[in-house]
């Protein structure tokens, strides 16, 4: 499976655009427009083709003889209005009036390829190609529309889904009733596809309002969780103690038999081991089949991870990162252990964060039903070409056998980037026989979350005797989301070794410092003992923290300003020069963001007492698509209660070109703010085998009032657009930490920072840093 | 020898108990036909009907779902629970054949038309100040009702406290004719308030502290210092309250004609019915001779120096919402501020203020931990307005901490003790009452 | 069985008293607007309107409200066109909009309360309701333009009253 993905998560099913041609062909009353793999023999005319699905069905929309535009999204829509920036490019190239352009999200269907929402790609893969069909179909349209209206091509303008030469003009509409559209464009033809210089663009770059807004507004939308099949029955999981290693002894529902609606209870029998240990309790309501699992009473046979705590969690992490065989090596100078050994001084600190929930506020839900030997599953999803394969699996049939309903995702961060919950709900509707509605409550969602695993990281910095950096090393370890759920999609490190790459991103930077080796090391006890999730930005989430962090204090050992010191290490030299398409500029462009948001923060001016800034800068996700981000933060820490006060977040970002500026800077908005929850707000413990906060009474994500002032700028350019989803919530807590420290001269290594550890830290003698 | 002094103490025993029984001793008055609901004048029906309301009649006589004035309601005394008797019309289980005089000496002498005692559950204690007209009242509105054949129930009372020749001892110990009044003395207002505060209304009866027996105390300090009733607290109603802004005459008429009012929070729990039920039917005037008559009795408590500033303080506190400092005041912020915020310079009465209730200056804290466990139903408290309970929501730690904080954060009263455990005993004891109706 | 009356019409529904009326307005009256998301009142996810006023629908049992008016973001305003839900679209405050509908519900009675709120009084009254996505920072701003708006709105009706 996924074997035609590559590790780094793109899809090489899909021909580059090198090999592609685009066909249009008429269907129906309009006309649809489609890549096709140039390699393919065609079935003689463009509309046979398209009629045949040759086409790459990835990426097509159709125009109709009303004019109205509908682009297909298959990426998922959970909060980053992606579809509204899809369509924005193809309209954009093509001319389209936007009023008339529509989305479609589509169910799952082989012919789609990879269905995946993750890792901020959306805009970033698509951009080239979506521009590309909206060249070529206005180009058909003008050629057609020139036709009619008997002039020469090149004296006509498209715009708003008009075409005019001089003072006569004709619709989009009406080429498409009178015209003929049909086309197929040679690889070569669409490479030289002239593509509109970015001062021609109309929509790229222009706010307009989401299409997906509306309906959020008014109980319209539609998300998993509202899904309602006729006769379906209701169900409610009893979560086993552990995640991977719990048997069934014994199940009695005597006590639930007293519940009115209550119907029976199962255990679910799994051949893909997606949910071992489940029993799922039926019901004729949601009400009865909470209740009634409240009071089936199941003995499970656990393993030894029913008694395993984040402290044994951490304990394994610090005997992995002390073997120096351990892991995979993602960066490997030549020379690192040489340099460290020379080096006139070192530095070494450990960093830990906590574990982190999900907390996406729909709880995951899954509606399952087998309709004329087809499995429905009706759910919100990120990653369908996942979970696809382990449900046909786990019931027992081909993959063409099961589709996937494509519904709104109440919250996605990574969660429903793993669609294990779909499987119960499917092997329940094949235990009973009948639909199936499977509701986890609040609880049962975070007992069944795939969270982010906690993690530790030693970092050490080599420098020599003029106080240049000369070697550094940065071990990281953590439960590894990809090794549990996609092993094939692991990279081999420089010693062979696969690894994560989502679990140690970030940790391969782009500053300057010298012999630099990078150790990404799989926390083996955490995967078994429960299943380590991708949560939003994944592995940065933890590498930044430390790394941002651990360079503040290298600069304050070296007794240089934190950002003159990051600013001298990111000097574009060497391999952090960057590279096109998506990486131009390098380093250069790192250092210009931490410049202007020094200039915004007023860095270096004075400050009122237990006030401080704090800078911290990534480049996002991954070296191939870096997207320049950095914060500063401004904090007041109250040395008699331990609390501290954001008062301003600053952050500046570099993502190339924006198509979506209003949905971009939603992106930051949130990105930010969940950094802040998880540098002081959020973060439980795993304990026995199960993560100790099952509810807001306890787990306590940022709310409203905790937001501090938001100041945010967009880099202008127009280099390739990358991605905004997750890189913002990565600079937050090392800014906040380094702010902390600037206030009060403490150190703190563990995310989050609540006000005990600083107190308890204040409380401490002052002793060498 | 010992043989004689054997004999002797039993010969003493068996005076003493023929003291008892002479003492206790109390005629059977002739039943009587139930009589036809015609020979009640309306009017007289009507001003019964009032007056029932006043004596909240009809919230001790109706069990939880049964019918109106059928009895069966559950009162927990610290020796047992008891329930209450049928006092519809109906001549085989209620008070069918019971005269107009079995009536009268029933309201104020705590004796049965058979000449049984009654327990002092039943306020005879206050209600013997009952004018003869307000009795006569009374009596044709109860003897108009529908007859409801309900057997009544025997109490929970281990022997031999359950035997009622007992109440005669009780009743020789603490029950004196003139206890609570006649009080004259005021205004007409006041004396008003006063003959229906300590008779029909019974206030004292909830708002002072009982004895080992169960009797009210009575000394001056005493009387309205508070007491717990029912796994509530009922506050002080003299100089001992301790309601940050004063209780004048107007925010209680307020409070008791509404059920809220924006100073001082709504009426909830066993206090709901008292305005909902009970007063609600009295007139404008009567409302306020209650109110005229509690305001002089809060004493110093209704003339509290700088009002304005223990409300500024307690506003402050509330505009200061919670914070990351302490796991109540998260839990404030998450689940308590959305309804109870408040930024000054005045409360709003949708808002119910929780700093100037006295459920959180209360020494006792059960009435603040019921109201979080159970809530404030749609029909209690300020009319229309609910708030739902949290007991599924929260850990008996979790509303401790929630009580703890609020306190500490509204007031200047010290920490109440062992939250923990309180919270967890009003959890049982609710849920064992909830089983059992 | 409870009746009572939703979005201003009557119903009724089979579900048991102790049913969570989110449950009763979900599963039998089919108004899936009102959302669940943690089930103990801590989200805000599920506010509804019973009477005029913000209520945790989940932790609120259906018999509970019998007899009473329950609204829901279907019924805030039957076009979806209050000043709030309009200024939600204006401020693109949504991003996944799982907990908007709660959201739009409970800044009804913020405003209700405090027609022209201050930072404060938002961040106090909306503190109950969880954006997850954290659009919090839009959500104050649609407050404040909606509150403009209906401000707006109240203010030419009582000037044109006068003479």
């Amino acid at each position: 499976m996924n074997a035609s993905i590559r590790p780094d998560g793109k899809d090489d099913r899909l021909p580059s655009p090198a090999r592609r041609r685009f066909l249009i062909g008429a269907v129906g009353t309009g006309f649809v427009m489609a890549f096709a793999d140039a390699s393919q023999i065609l079935p003689g005319t463009p509309e046979q083709a398209i009629a045949e699905k040759v086409y790459d069905p990835a990426l097509w929309f159709r125009i109709d003889s009303n004019g109205v535009v509908t682009v297909n999204v298959i990426r998922a829509e959970m909060g980053q209005h992606v579809g509204t920036a899809l369509a924005r490019i193809v309209a954009d190239e093509l001319e389209a009036n936007w009023a008339d352009v529509r989305i479609e999200h589509v169910d799952t269907d082989p012919k789609w390829g990879l269905m995946v929402t993750g890792g901020s790609w959306s805009v970033w893969q698509s951009f080239p190609l979506l521009s590309q069909a909206g060249a070529a179909g206005r180009i058909a349209l003008v050629e057609e529309g020139a036709k009619l209206l008997g002039v020469a091509p090149d004296a006509c303008v498209a715009r708003d889904s008009v075409v005019r030469a001089g003072a006569r003009s004709i619709s989009y509409a009406d080429i498409v009733k009178r015209g003929n559209l049909s086309r197929s464009y040679s690889a070569e033809a669409l490479k030289a596809m002239p593509v509109k210089p970015v001062s021609e663009r109309r929509l790229i770059g222009v706010d307009t309002q989401a299409i997906d807004i509306p309906g959020k507004t008014d109980g319209t939308a539609v998300y998993g969780i509202d899904a309602h099949v006729d006769g379906m029955v209701y169900a409610r999981p009893k979560i086993p103690p552990t995640r991977n290693g719990s048997k069934v002894v014994s199940v009695d529902d005597s006590a639930a038999k007293t519940v009115k609606g209550y119907l029976s209870c199962a255990t679910l029998d799994d051949p893909s081991g997606t949910v071992p240990g489940w029993v799922m309790v039926f019901a004729d309501s949601t009400h009865a089949a909470i209740k009634a699992a409240d009071r089936v009473k199941v003995t499970w046979q656990n393993d030894d991870t029913a008694g395993v705590s984040e402290r044994n969690l951490l304990d394994h992490a610090a005997k992995l990162i002390g073997d120096a065989s351990a892991g995979a090596t993602v960066v490997n100078d030549a020379g690192v252990d040489e340099a460290f050994a020379k080096a006139a001084s070192t530095l070494q600190q450990d960093y830990t964060t906590a574990s982190v929930l999900h907390f996406q506020l729909e709880p995951v839900n899954a509606t399952a039903l087998q309709k004329n030997g087809i499995w429905e599953i009706h759910t919100g999803n990120q990653w369908q070409s996942l979970i696809l394969p382990t449900l046909a699996k786990a019931l027992g049939v081909g993959e063409d056998k099961v589709v996937m309903r494509t519904y709104l995702l109440g919250g996605g961060f990574g969660r429903r980037l793993n669609g294990d919950y779909a499987v119960p709900a499917a092997l329940a509707s094949k235990a009973l026989g009948k639909p199936v509605k499977m509701i986890c409550t609040r609880a049962d969602d975070v007992r069944f979350d795939s969270f982010r695993s906690p993690s530790l990281q030693r970092l050490r910095m080599g420098f020599d005797a003029a106080g240049k950096v000369v070697a550094m090393q940065h071990d990281a370890c953590a439960g590894w989301p990809t090794q549990v759920m996609v092993p094939s999609f692991m990279p081999k490190g420089k010693n062979d070794r696969p690894y994560d790459p989502f679990a140690i991103a970030g940790a391969d930077h782009w500053y300057n410092v010298g012999a630099h080796r990078v150790r990404a090391i799989s926390n083996d006890l955490a995967n078994r003992a429960f299943r380590p999730g991708w949560l939003r930005s994944v592995g940065p989430g933890w590498t930044n923290w430390a790394l941002e962090c651990f360079i503040d204090e290298a600069a304050h050992k070296q007794g240089v300003d934190p950002l003159t010191f990051r600013l001298n290490l990111l000097d574009a030299s060497g391999g952090n020069a960057g590279s096109a398409p998506n990486a131009v500029g390098g380093a250069k462009r790192q250092a210009a963001v931490l410049r202007r948001v020094a200039e915004m923060a007023g860095w270096g001016n004075a400050l009122p007492q237990d006030t401080g800034l704090g800078i911290a800068t990534s480049f996002g996700q991954e070296r191939d698509m870096p997207t320049w981000v950095t914060c500063v933060a401004r904090v007041r820490a109250n040395r008699t209660t331990g609390v501290v006060k954001v008062e301003k977040l600053f952050l500046v970002a570099d993502a190339g070109t924006i198509v979506h500026p209003d949905g971009a800077l939603a992106q930051m908005e949130g990105a930010a703010l969940w950094g802040l929850s998880m540098a002081l707000h959020e973060g439980t413990q795993f304990e026995d085998g199960q993560v100790r906060d099952t509810n807001l009474n306890t787990y306590t994500p940022l709310r409203i009032g905790d937001v501090p002032d938001l100041q945010i700028e967009f880099v202008a350019s127009t280099e390739a657009a990358v991605g905004l989803g997750e890189p913002a919530t990565t600079v937050v807590a090392p800014a906040v930490g380094n702010a902390i420290f600037a206030a009060t001269g403490v150190r703190l290594r563990h995310i989050p920072m609540r006000p005990q550890a600083l107190l308890d830290a204040l409380k401490k003698p002052a002793g060498p840093s | 020898m010992i043989k004689r002094m054997v004999l002797g103490l039993l010969g003493l025993i068996a005076a003493a108990v023929v003291g008892l029984l002479i003492l206790a001793y109390r005629p059977a008055i002739d039943p009587i036909e139930p009589p036809s609901a015609t020979t009640f004048s309306p009017a007289l029906v009507a001003q019964g009907e009032v007056l029932a309301g006043a004596g909240y009649c009809a919230t001790c006589h109706t069990a939880k779902g049964g019918a109106a004035y059928a009895g069966g309601y559950a009162m927990k005394t610290g020796f047992g629970t008891i329930y209450s008797t049928n006092i519809t019309p109906d001549a085989a289980t209620g008070i069918g054949r019971w005269s107009e005089e079995a009536f009268r000496r029933a309201m104020r002498q705590g004796v049965a038309r058979d000449g049984s005692h009654l327990f002092p559950a039943f306020p005879y204690q206050h209600f013997n100040q009952v004018g003869d007209d307000d009795l006569k009242a009374l009596y044709a509105y109860l003897m108009t009702r529908e007859p409801v054949a309900a057997p009544p129930r025997e109490p929970d009372i281990p022997f031999p406290l359950n035997r009622r020749v007992l109440q005669a001892g009780w009743k020789l110990l603490f029950f004196r004719n003139d206890a609570y009044g006649p009080i004259t003395g005021g205004t007409p207002e006041w004396n008003r308030g006063a003959y229906l505060a300590e008779g029909l209304s019974h206030c004292s009866a909830c708002h002072s502290p009982r004895n080992g027996l169960g009797a009210e105390k009575t000394g001056a300090d005493e009387r309205y210092a508070g007491a717990a009733i029912d796994d509530w607290y009922a506050p002080p109603l003299n100089a001992a309250n301790r309601a940050p802004v004063a209780w004048t005459k107007d925010e209680l008429f307020a409070y008791l004609r509404t059920g809220a009012t924006a100073l001082h929070g709504v009426a909830a729990g066993p206090m709901s019915p008292v305005v909902h039920d009970g007063l609600s039917k009295l007139p404008d005037a009567d409302v306020m001779a209650i109110a005229t008559y509690f305001a002089d009795r809060f004493g110093a408590a209704g003339e509290r120096a700088a009002p304005d500033a223990a409300l500024a303080k307690v506003l402050a506190a509330s505009a200061g919402g919670g914070g990351p400092v302490d796991h109540g005041a998260n839990l404030y912020d998450a689940a308590c501020a959305s309804c109870h915020y408040n930024s000054g310079p005045m409360p709003l009465l949708v808002r119910p203020e929780l700093g100037l209730n006295s459920a959180l200056t209360a020494a006792d804290p059960s009435s603040l931990i019921q109201v979080i466990l159970h809530g404030v139903a749609v029909d209690e408290g300020l009319p229309g307005a609910m708030m739902p309970g949290f007991a599924q929501s929260l850990s008996d730690t979790d509303i401790a901490q929630l009580a703890s904080w609020l306190r500490r954060s509204r007031t200047d009263q010290p920490p109440w003790p062992d939250l923990d455990r309180q919270v967890a005993v009003l959890r049982t004891q609710s849920e064992s009452s909830r089983s059992t109706h | 069985m409870s009746q009572f009356q939703l979005n201003g019409r009557p119903v009724s529904v089979e579900a048991e008293d102790d049913t969570p009326l989110l449950w009763a307005i979900r599963d039998d009256l089919k108004l899936t607007g009102t959302k669940f998301g943690c089930g103990i009142g801590f989200c805000g996810a599920c506010t509804v309107h019973l009477n005029g006023r913000a209520i945790r629908s989940c932790i609120t049992p259906v018999g509970a409200v019998a007899g009473q008016h329950v609204t829901t973001i279907e019924g805030l305003q039957p076009a979806g066109q209050h000043p709030l839900q309009k200024a939600w679209v204006a401020a693109q405050a949504p991003q996944c909009g799982y907990c908007q509908p709660g959201q739009i519900m409970q800044a009804a009675t913020l405003l209700a309360d405090f027609p022209n709120p201050t930072d404060a009084q938002i961040d106090a009254v909306m503190a109950g309701s969880l954006c997850r996505c954290m659009a919090y920072v839009r959500i104050r701003k649609a407050i404040r333009l909606a509150a403009a708006e209906m401000r707006a709105a109240a203010q030419p009706a009582t000037e044109g009253a006068r003479p």
